[in-house]
């Protein structure tokens, strides 16, 4: 796979959101590569750029007050920032799909589960009433939803979260898409579901090839489903790193601190989960330096004043004068 | 089934309901309202012409048994005649209700589309001047009287110092033409003085409806404006718009008509309910009350009907 052309390539791309305060810079010049059939997981804390970058690429920035001020993103070596809408559309569903985070509320609650999936069937692939209906029936039960038929006449009140969010998943791949951008879809769930649709997700991907974006503030699942991740802070990629040399040698002091603060069981009993100190800066309040410096115990007269890039070998990066584990 | 035997239930419920509005306002408007024992004497009565009278007139009956013959009136749907000019009431109630459908439901229906198509375009074009031209006219909408917008739509359309193209007040209705010289202007003030209103609730609605998740579900699936519009925002804001119609219904029959019949001379039900109320002419008055009364019954249970149409999640138990 090194060298070629990856599925998704995402160059300085820069979203701004216009507020009453001034111009918020959610995200900030980030660029990053998605293979085909990869998995790479996005991590960060809340408000760190991830799902603005999720719905940056598939066009659904709210605008205003938002916009993509600058940057590139290619599917497939064709650019989809400054496509039309009507052209947007046709990709989304269908090339590239997301699952949401809120299965509670994600689904439209007036209309049965099977109008839904055969909505998007329908509309990508122009299949028939009926064609799109065992189209989703199979769907369902491919994602392990029992008596798929009866479930496509229910409403989605009808079902629990872990059903609902499997319905999300069948309709995301519902039209084998090359990208599926999964953004926190087991936040919302209870542990032995989150288990089983990241179990359904897995499988997925490795039975249809499908590449996925997964966006979470959990390492562990992180660790469970990916072969890479970024880790953003403040809207900027901080690492970019493998799995497991990011687990075992994480290089920049946030991603340290973020793997230290998971709770997990130690040889030596805690007195207090280890934090990390400090607040993230406000958009609108940015420092000259690195976003982190306030926070970093590492941070020098330098960190105040300059941003550090993100600079390593190609899938090895840190955007840190100070890195740890160097 | 499960309708019907909600229907049933709710018809049951909603007698509470007409009891305690019947009970209001019999004692605000019969028990303590005008009494026309001196109207119908002489000069001088005596003692005894006025105990006459009063008999009459049912004015000695106990409270409670005055009470349950109004009550009786509005089982049996039988009023008695009117005190002013001695016609039966169910007559003159049958003569002037259509003539008010007639008169609002033009102005009542399309006050309600014009405002739902303008909240659309105004939430969908949310926060530019498309947005702002609309909701800055219905503010202004809202805000001039009634009585000044009646006034002006008369000058303009009905006057030599205007249009002059319908006439001012009156209802001369015997064919399709005629219906609508006599309907345009008091339509035309109708849908002004309600656009307004509607324009700014409906919008609310649905800007309450376009951030909902699952309208960003069905954009992030390339869902198209229109579908997106009719399936996701519209069907689900349903309950509000159907609540804020139907509830209007009752009041727009009787309340809402009343001022725009009496400006334009329209013999409805408004007018003669106002002519009721400056008269004291307490069976029609007691006719409009007790069937204002069940029409909002009615309304509330056809209401919760409509929700089960269009919300799956409502039950109807």
């Amino acid at each position: 796979m090194a060298d070629t052309t990856p599925l998704l390539e995402v160059r300085n791309l820069t979203v701004e959101f216009r507020t009453e305060h001034g111009i918020a810079r959610a995200v900030d010049n980030i660029s990053f590569d998605v293979g085909f059939g990869e998995a790479l997981g996005v991590v960060g804390e809340s408000g760190c750029g991830k799902s603005v970058t999720a719905l940056a690429i598939l066009g659904l920035i709210p605008s205003p007050p938002g916009r993509i001020a600058a940057g590139s993103i290619k599917l497939n070596g064709r650019e989809l920032v400054g496509l039309p809408e009507s052209k947007l559309r046709k990709i989304r569903g269908s090339e590239i799909s997301m699952i949401f985070q809120e299965p509670m509320t994600a689904l439209n609650p007036v209309f049965t589960v099977g109008n839904q999936m055969s909505d998007v069937l329908r509309r990508h692939k122009g299949l028939s009433r009926k064609q799109a209906r065992e189209d989703a029936a199979e769907l369902l039960r491919l994602v392990g939803i029992p008596d798929p038929k009866q479930r496509l006449r229910e409403y989605p009140h009808e079902l629990s979260g872990g059903m609902r969010q499997r319905v999300m998943i069948a309709m995301a791949v519902s039209c084998s898409p090359k990208l599926l951008i999964a953004d926190e879809p087991t936040t919302a769930l209870d542990v032995t579901t989150q288990a089983q649709v990241l179990e359904e997700i897995n499988l997925l991907r490795e039975k249809l090839g499908t590449a996925v974006l997964f966006i979470t503030h959990d390492l562990g699942v992180i660790a469970e489903l990916c072969d890479r991740a970024i880790v953003m802070y403040c809207g900027m990629i901080v690492e970019e790193a493998p799995i497991e040399p990011l687990y075992d040698r994480p290089r920049h002091p946030y991603t340290e601190g973020l793997l230290a603060s998971i709770p997990r069981i130690r040889d030596r009993k805690l007195k207090r989960l280890p934090t990390i100190a400090g607040m993230v800066p406000d958009l609108l309040q940015l420092p000259d330096g690195c976003r982190f410096a306030d926070r970093c115990e590492k941070a020098t007269g330098r960190c105040q004043l300059e941003i550090p890039t993100l600079e390593g070998a190609r899938k090895r990066k840190v955007a840190c004068f100070h890195p740890v584990n160097g | 089934m499960e309708v019907l035997r909600f229907a049933i239930k709710k018809l049951i419920g909603g007698i509470p309901l007409l009891l305690g509005v019947t009970f209001i306002s019999f004692l605000l408007m019969v028990y303590y309202g005008p009494d026309k024992t001196y109207e119908l004497l002489g000069k001088n009565p005596t003692t005894e012409q006025i105990a006459e009278i009063r008999h009459e007139l049912g004015y000695d009956k106990p409270f409670l048994v005055r009470y349950g013959d109004y009550l009786k009136e509005i089982v049996t749907l039988d009023f008695g005649y009117s005190d002013s000019t001695g016609e039966r009431v169910n007559r003159i109630l049958k003569r002037t209700i259509p003539i008010s459908m007639a008169m609002v439901t033009p102005g009542f229906v399309l006050g309600n589309l014009i405002g739902v198509i303008l909240a659309l375009t105004a939430a969908h074009f949310r926060g530019r001047w498309m947005d702002k031209l609309i909701m800055g006219g219905s503010v202004v909408g809202m805000s001039i009287s009634l009585l000044i917008v009646v006034i002006a739509f008369q000058i303009i359309f009905s006057s030599s110092y205007g249009l002059d193209l319908f006439p001012v007040r009156g209802w001369e209705v015997y064919n399709v033409t005629s219906y609508i010289q006599y309907v345009t202007v008091p339509t035309l003030v109708f849908i002004f003085v309600s656009l307004g209103y509607n324009t700014r609730f409906y919008r609310a609605v649905i800007v309450e409806e376009m951030e909902r998740d699952h309208v960003r579900t069905a954009r992030a699936f390339g869902t198209p404006p229109a579908k997106l519009l009719y399936k996701n925002i519209l069907k689900n804001s349903m309950i509000p718009i159907i609540t804020r119609i139907m509830f209007s219904i009752p009041l727009v029959i009787i309340s809402g008509s009343l001022v725009i019949e009496t400006y334009f001379g329209i013999p409805g039900v408004g007018k003669v309910t106002y002519d009721a109320i400056t008269t004291g002419d307490q069976p029609i008055l007691k006719a409009v009350v007790g069937l204002t009364a069940i029409l909002f019954v009615l309304t509330l249970m056809a209401t919760d009907i409509m929700y089960k149409m269009v919300d799956p999640r409502v039950s109807l138990k």
